[in-house]
């Protein structure tokens, strides 16, 4: 399922999902149909632009938050010409996964867009590393995240996109083994309670990251 | 050579050239007679109301001949079209006196004054002289036809020139080269005499539209001054050695220069009153020093009026008393009104606020289009060209070297990433859209968090109209940034709220303060804030801390 207003957008996305052997069901150019189509339709994942008719405001983020509490099992994705950790927050409010936050341009790679998707469709979460960076960058002078070396900072941000233990060690050059030990020592230095599951990890992880940052 | 020289005759321009030029014969007469009655009933009415009828009614004229003129130059001289809006009326819907003013305080109504009265001088002789150099040549190549016709003294036919004459067909034929050459001569006088008068008339009719809604400056009023002044003088001079060379006797000089200096007087001591604000007193407005001025220039035009006509009749009964006293009484109203309603000087500081905050803001807007003209142009779209170049490339090696193409493609793909990337930052220089869609607070909050020191924001009150809201933004956006940068703060302090119809924002920082509010930051906030009509203090005393404050009205 598609949302997006630009129709060269629209079908260019429409083509990239079925060459990767994804099944776009419906694919829509404003919220209201957006809305409508997941009653019906009942997609596996939402793939939402924000800016849509008829305000060109931030439809496609409350129809998103909308989709959230009354179709739980759709799992929704938010592609979008700018990034707001403020945005990230309103989607990430509830606790649960099965969203993504991303920038339009995050689909120039193929492999890694379609894997996000895989991941928020299965239930994971994919945050843009432009959201993360700032998230990050927000905690200054004095807080907990100074304790961190600079290798166990990009294993935090990687972890926030919402990557799992193997892609992490991909992305970062590192072995599975040295990869869980760096998160084991974040949570530790950041007083936060491990947890097995990688999507709850994420989770806690971006909720400390959103919490208030003065210390 | 010889073609070049005879071309002229055969070619359609020049006639139509000429045409123009010798249509001063009745224009300028015409033109000049209009303008000298109007000028000269406008001054010996100049103390009635009626003057007011008169001068708008010569604005007028002027209008239409100024019009009727510019379709004959574009017409007949192929000088470019004339903005003919720049000679449109004043606006409907005012005042007899303001529209008086709206006449008289474009340039444009003096400068096609100034065109029509050169119609007549030296437009008149000039389109005389035209025409009889072509007659001339005429009559003489048809000489030989009708010599014989033209009676002479004593009975004969022929032609006479003084010292020699054409009697016979012999001495006829002999005139007609001369004839040729005149004819020549006046064809190929007449483009260039038409390209100068070409050019004078766009100086004078033409130009930019816009020139004529612009106040003049101190300086360019001070400079009309002076160029009449210097008209006037070598007038006068003229007239005066003519006199001394001719007559001796009765000074007659005198008639034509004291009418010239009159409207020069006046003319210098408006520009007097309007460039030099310490000569009006503070309970008395500009007007009322220009009508005291000009009441008592007439004053004295009629005294010296009385003195040289009555110098040889032993000066006699002093007349002028009778228009000093009607001009006394119009000062004295014109006081009394005064003290009644004295002007409002608030009032008038405001319209000074109000035109060069219009001025700054649209300059501010011409800035900063131009910025992004060139953003756009330095930035995504050269990337896009060289996108459009790599994907071209790539699809060329696609057969032969794949791998190569591969690395273009991969190239391409980090090149519309980068020209994204530039969209975005103009864009969100623009507008944020974080602005457009939840408002102030969420926008000043997003600054924030993506400041690097410490920041305190709190956000009270409905939203704001658009413009103000956007400028609110830049304000806390701008000193931020300052903060940050320069200031090397460790706290900022943003606060906007609402008060008493206005919005205030404030930017506090613990930094190192010596803050430039003349910089180009500050200075182009200041005028978007001021376009709103609102303020900008920035207080940044050595040593810190800065304050930045914008209050804008918001209803």
């Amino acid at each position: 399922m598609i949302a997006e207003d630009q129709l060269l957008l629209r079908d260019g996305l429409s083509r990239l999902l079925r060459d990767n052997g994804l099944d776009v069901v419906a694919a829509v150019g404003d919220a209201p149909a957006l809305l409508d189509a997941v009653a019906e339709q009942r997609p596996e994942i939402a793939i939402v632009d924000i800016r849509m008719p008829p305000d060109f405001r931030d439809e496609g983020l409350r129809a998103a938050l909308r989709i959230r509490s009354s179709h739980p099992d759709t799992a929704v994705l938010i592609l979008s010409q700018y990034v707001e950790p403020a945005y990230a927050a309103e989607l990430l409010a509830d606790g649960r996964g099965q969203v993504g936050y991303l920038l339009k341009d995050r689909v120039f790679d193929v492999a890694d867009f379609i894997e996000a998707v895989h991941r928020v469709g299965d239930g994971g979460a994919a945050l843009d590393p432009q959201v993360v960076a700032q998230l990050v960058s927000q905690h200054r002078r004095g807080s907990p995240l100074d304790r961190l070396s600079d290798r166990e900072r990009e294993v935090l941000g990687a972890m926030a996109e919402g990557r799992s233990n193997a892609a992490i060690a991909q992305v970062l050059v590192l072995t599975i083994g040295a990869v869980e030990k760096h998160i084991a020592n974040i949570f530790a230095k950041l007083d936060l309670p491990p947890s097995e599951s990688d999507n709850r990890r994420v989770l806690a992880v971006l909720a400390y990251l959103q919490q208030d940052p003065q210390p | 050579m010889v073609t070049r020289v005879l071309s002229p005759l055969t070619d359609r321009d020049t006639y139509r050239r000429l045409l123009f030029l010798s249509s001063a014969l009745p224009l300028g007469a015409l033109w000049f007679t209009a303008l000298v009655t109007g000028l000269a009933l406008s001054i010996a009415l100049a103390i009635t109301p009626l003057v007011i009828l008169v001068v708008v009614g010569l604005g007028v004229f002027v209008q239409l001949a100024a019009r009727a003129e510019c379709s004959m130059v574009r017409g007949l001289l192929d000088v470019p079209s004339y903005p003919a809006s720049r000679l449109a009326g004043p606006p409907a819907g005012i005042g007899p006196l303001q529209r008086m003013r709206a006449v008289v305080t474009r340039s444009a109504f003096w400068k096609a004054q100034g065109y029509l009265a050169l119609r007549f001088f030296p437009g008149l002789p000039l389109a005389v002289a035209l025409l009889s150099l072509f007659g001339a040549g005429l009559f003489l190549i048809t000489a030989p036809i009708h010599y014989r016709w033209i009676p002479q003294d004593g009975g004969a036919h022929g032609l006479d020139f003084g010292i020699w004459h054409a009697e016979s067909l012999g001495d006829a034929l002999a005139l007609v080269p001369v004839g040729l050459v005149l004819l020549v001569l006046a064809a190929n006088l007449v483009r260039p005499l038409a390209a100068l008068w070409g050019r004078l008339a766009y100086r004078l009719l033409g130009g930019r539209m816009t020139d004529d809604y612009r106040p003049l400056t101190e300086a360019q009023l001070r400079h009309s001054v002076r160029v009449h002044g210097i008209v006037i003088g070598g007038i006068s001079t003229l007239l005066i050695v003519i006199w001394a060379f001719t007559t001796h006797g009765y000074f007659w000089p005198m008639w034509p220069i004291l009418p010239l200096c009159l409207p020069l007087a006046i003319h210098a001591w408006t520009v007097q009153v309007v460039t030099r604000p310490e000569l009006v007193p503070a309970r008395l407005s500009r007007g009322f020093m220009v009508q005291a001025g000009v009441s008592a220039i007439f004053a004295a035009f009629f005294t010296l009026i009385w003195a040289f006509a009555g110098f040889r009749v032993g000066w006699g009964y002093f007349w002028p008393i009778w228009p000093a006293l009607g001009l006394m009484v119009a000062l004295v109203i014109h006081l009394l009104i005064l003290r009644v309603s004295p002007p409002d000087p608030e009032l008038e500081r405001r319209i000074e606020v109000l035109t060069t905050t219009r001025a700054g803001a649209v300059d501010a807007q011409e800035r900063e289009l131009r910025r992004i003209e060139r953003d756009l142009h330095d930035g995504a779209q050269a990337r896009l060209v060289a996108l459009g170049m790599s994907l071209g490339l790539a699809e060329q090696r696609l057969e032969t070297d794949p791998e190569s193409a591969r690395s273009l493609l991969a190239e391409a793909r980090e090149g519309t990433r980068e020209a994204l990337e530039e969209l975005r930052d103009l864009a969100r220089g623009i507008h944020p859209p974080i602005l457009a869609d939840r408002g102030l607070g969420a926008a000043v909050a997003a600054l924030a968090a993506r400041s690097p020191v410490r920041v305190d924001v709190s956000v009270e009150g409905e939203r704001p109209s658009p413009a103000v809201e956007s400028a609110a933004y830049f304000v806390a956006a701008e000193a931020l940034a300052n903060a940050g940068k320069h200031a090397e703060a460790t706290r900022v302090d943003v606060q906007i709220a609402r008060s008493y119809g206005r919005l205030v924002v404030e930017v506090t920082d613990d930094g190192r303060g010596g803050a430039d509010p003349s910089g180009t930051g500050l200075s182009g906030l200041r005028r978007r804030v001021e376009a709103l009509d609102g303020t900008l203090q920035v207080m940044s005393p050595e040593g810190g801390p800065t304050t930045v404050r914008a209050e804008m009205p918001c209803e």
